[in-house]
């Protein structure tokens, strides 16, 4: 019988229980136990950042992250992110701005991008670019991403 | 999948060597994981016990010391020590460089201990630490030592670390009067393809003391006692640099370098220099604002 610890954390505002293995990642936990299956792993090394979530505030990537280190802890995924069935404004600005093609890398993205703009809500184009220089898009749509996170940024200035 | 494991989770340094003293042997310290998960993931290591070291809260913080240097505890992460003021103050090249290194989630989960203690030859902070002299304390059951950044990474992935033994804080001595210190890059990947590391003391408008370090280069992070010879005694002023530099760099064409994925060891050498001119300008320039 393999040792087990029971985690008690929160994901995307709501008070989950569950007994896992020491060695589960958090995205395993997320993806397979949780069934919240947007966060997504591709190269499972800490590079692409497609399994970026939010660790207290702070992005991790999900695959190389213990989830036992998410105990008493709030995670945050893509699945959070619309309220109410509302998309956030950082999404739909993805939509706006056509910042993905084909989708992989585009929850990491929002996440990394949540993250930056909840830390620098104005942020220069050279500051989203250094936020998400650990976020790669193989269909190489960098610049339609920069453009929405910009947007976002905006729109949210405009509306406070 | 992570092979199995069972976590303890220690509160203090004497909960983590008890944990290890009962481990029967096949055990590892953890903190932030981004080294250790990803070799446990790919299978070139297994553990029966991980002894968590991150609630350990003598483990984390930046400190002045004494003697205005800093004591960064070794579970401190990259993070913190990016964003820390003192850290900004009283070595900004490290700042910089943790700015710099991998990427946003590494930084936040990874650990400046965990980062030495695993003795990748393309460690940034190694390479740059070692120029400054920095040293690392050690702590097990019995009682502390520490040693310099060169007597610490014996090879690669290889340290003087004993198994029982924690790395428990990175010192970084203060720089002084007319003292420079910088580190330059390049990356392709997560990990720099090469690296320099120069600290430098300017007395009287010449070099009086330099060390150069260069990393990624060489099975560990490497000082280069010729180029510190071509260095030193050399005018600190643009112009007069340029010759020194010149035979400096012809001091790291003496390197046995390793080609890797980043490419050839030519290829390597001849980024490196690049980046010892950069590195050297850099840390003179800031002597001289120390002056």
């Amino acid at each position: 019988m393999p040792d087990t610890i029971d985690l008690e954390f929160s994901v995307n505002a709501r008070a989950t229980s569950i007994r896992i293995e020491p060695r589960e990642t958090l995205a395993e936990v997320l993806r397979e136990r949780l069934a919240l299956t947007g966060t997504k792993v591709s190269c499972d090394a800490q590079v692409c950042g497609a399994c970026t979530v939010l660790v207290d505030g702070l992005t991790v990537s999900a695959c190389t992250f213990l989830a036992a280190d998410a105990d008493g802890r709030e995670v945050r995924t893509v699945e959070g992110l619309a309220a109410d069935g509302e998309l956030s404004l950082l999404q739909q600005a993805f939509i706006d701005h056509a910042g993905f093609q084909c989708g992989f890398c585009t929850p990491g993205m929002l996440m990394a991008a949540t993250a930056l703009l909840e830390e620098d809500p104005d942020p220069s184009r050279e500051a989203v670019i250094q936020g998400l220089e650990g976020n790669l898009c193989r269909c190489t749509g960098y610049a339609q991403i920069i453009d929405a996170v910009l947007a976002a940024a905006s729109l949210r200035e405009a509306t406070r | 999948m992570i092979p199995r494991f069972s976590l303890v989770r220690s509160r203090t340094l004497a909960e983590a060597h008890d944990a290890f003293a009962s481990g029967g042997g096949d055990t590892a310290w953890i903190a932030g994981g981004t080294e250790l998960l990803q070799v446990m993931k790919m299978g070139y290591a297994q553990f029966d016990t991980l002894i968590d070291l991150k609630q350990i809260p003598d483990l984390h913080g930046v400190e002045e010391r004494a003697d205005g240097g800093l004591r960064i505890g070794a579970g401190t992460t990259h993070r913190t020590i990016e964003r820390s003021p003192l850290v900004r103050r009283i070595v900004p090249a490290l700042a910089t460089l943790e700015l710099g290194l991998a990427n946003t989630r590494v930084r936040n989960t990874g650990t400046i201990g965990g980062n030495i203690a695993f003795a990748e030859p393309h460690s940034d902070p190694a390479t740059f630490l070692l120029a400054c002299g920095a040293t690392i304390e050690l702590a097990s059951p019995v009682g502390r030592r520490v040693l310099t950044i060169g007597d610490f990474v014996l090879g690669p992935l290889w340290t003087a670390r004993e198994a029982d033994e924690i790395v428990v804080a990175i010192h970084v001595p203060p720089a002084g009067p007319g003292t420079g210190r910088a580190y330059e890059k390049i990356k392709f990947f997560e990990r720099p393809a090469a690296s320099v590391g120069v600290a430098l003391t300017v007395r009287d408008g010449s070099i009086a003391e330099a060390t150069v370090t260069a990393g990624s280069l060489t099975d560990v992070p490497t000082v280069v006692p010729a180029a510190v010879a071509a260095l030193v005694g050399a005018d600190a002023d643009e112009r007069s640099l340029d010759e020194p530099l010149r035979r400096a760099t012809e001091a790291f064409g003496a390197l046995e370098v390793g080609a890797d994925h980043n490419g050839s060891a030519d290829y390597k050498r001849h980024l490196a220099t690049v980046l010892l001119g950069r590195a050297v300008r850099g840390a003179v320039s800031e002597a001289l604002t120390h002056a």
